[in-house]
């Protein structure tokens, strides 16, 4: 993930057409990159990247494949299909997080875009709200109640677990929407290493 | 309110001797207790207690699913694709079966939370249903403690969301005590199962009424 404010967006498509003209509605937002086959897009991504616009069928290595690819390097990229037609297959089995049709608008592909940042930013809230409890479960470990009642620093973590708590709540609505419930998954999933023994 | 009413409550039946009929819909359950102190039978007594006809998904990291068929049949729930769900991490090999949607590793997060779409979509994404998750304990011998906890969240708040009722086990035995008292607050209420001088014991904390003292619960 990047901290330039808008996101870093790779635009994948054989049809330099339309690359150019996703382009010209994206770059007063994010910061734009451009592939115009598998092999380059796959060369072009890092960890800098968040959001990948993913051409289904190009010439040479698919967008499919493409796909896979990107998955196996974990990367922390949420990518979005591009397709002509509505798919008529399973895209959250496939491991895109969203899709788009062919023709789009410039508020569709930014409402898109702007939505998988906002993905990435609730499973890393998710994380931070793990990594708060934590904190606050190894103060009170050590501490007695009156002690932490007296210290502001345990004032502050508790505030900032509450206001936390409830963004991440309000935000669960969304889950009921399988395409973002299985996105948030894939985001937690494929954050960084950490997998324990077993 | 009549059953199946998508927003009347979930019945207990008598799973848990406890002055408690029903609980409310969206709520998450966390069955705690040590191992053999019978803890995947409350779950699953509460995911069908008797007369229910609530659509059931049963998730898996550890029990084949076969097993957890019979346990079913058992309680005399009705075990067909219609009404009936497992989502199997076990590893296990085993036949085709409508019922069943295999993931490969509990450690593929992302494959049981498309396998949980598949599994309510396949009980006709009902207004009422009732999950179990079997066992937060094994899922930690797969991912982290912090990924373990991201998806515990995710999935209880998807539930959640619809209205469905969930309750997941976990062997506080096996982890440390801070890693149970922060999943611990993932869940609105805690069963918690004791065995003191052989015999076994409960108690509930997170609903209200109910005062958190340890009653007899004989197997």
């Amino acid at each position: 993930m990047t901290t330039s404010e808008g996101g870093t967006v790779l635009i994948v498509d054989d049809d330099r057409d339309v690359v150019r003209t996703y382009r010209r509605y994206l770059e007063t937002s994010y910061d734009v990159r451009e592939a115009y086959d598998g092999e380059s897009a796959l060369a072009q991504l890092d960890e800098s990247v968040d959001v990948v616009l993913l051409d289904r069928r190009m010439p040479g290595v698919s967008g499919g494949e493409v796909l896979d690819r990107i998955r196996d390097r974990d990367l922390g990229v949420r990518v979005a299909m591009v397709t002509a037609v509505d798919p008529d297959f399973d895209i959250l089995g496939m491991g895109f997080d969203d899709y788009i049709t062919k023709p789009t608008s410039h508020d569709e592909l930014r409402a898109t875009i702007d939505d998988l940042l906002s993905l990435s930013q609730h499973a890393e809230d998710v994380r931070e709200y793990h990594s708060l409890l934590a904190k606050r479960a190894a103060l009170r470990d050590g501490k007695s109640a009156h002690e932490l009642d007296r210290n502001e620093a345990f004032a502050d973590l508790e505030a900032r677990i509450e206001s936390l708590r409830s963004t991440l709540e309000a935000e669960a609505a969304d889950y009921t929407d399988d395409a973002r419930f299985v996105a948030t998954l894939r985001a937690i999933d494929d954050s960084g290493e950490g997998a324990a023994d077993g | 309110m009549a059953e199946g009413d998508a927003r009347s409550e979930y019945p207990l039946g008598d799973a848990l001797p406890i002055d408690v009929g029903a609980f409310d819909p969206g709520m998450n359950l966390l069955v705690s207790g040590p191992a053999m102190s019978g803890k995947r039978q409350v779950v699953f007594d509460l995911l069908a207690p008797a007369a229910s006809t609530d659509p059931i998904v049963v998730m898996t990291t550890d029990d084949p699913a076969p097993r957890i068929h019979t346990e079913f049949e058992d309680r005399q729930s009705c075990v067909t694709p219609e009404t009936f769900r497992i989502v199997d991490a076990s590893g296990a090999p085993g036949d085709d079966d409508p019922t069943v949607h295999r993931v490969n590793s509990p450690a593929d997060l992302t494959g049981m939370g498309v396998a949980f779409t598949e599994a309510v979509e396949g009980v006709g994404s009902p207004p009422r249903l009732r999950l179990g998750f079997v066992s937060i304990s094994t899922l930690l011998q797969y991912v982290d403690a912090e990924r373990a906890f991201s998806f515990l969240h995710v999935l209880s708040r998807r539930t959640s969301a619809a209205g469905y009722l969930g309750v997941y086990s976990l062997d506080p035995t096996t982890h440390e005590d801070r890693f149970v008292n922060v999943v611990t607050s993932i869940f609105d209420a805690v069963i918690e199962l004791r065995e003191e001088d052989g015999s076994r014991e409960v108690r509930v904390r997170g609903l209200s009424g109910m005062a958190p003292e340890w009653t007899a619960f004989p197997y």
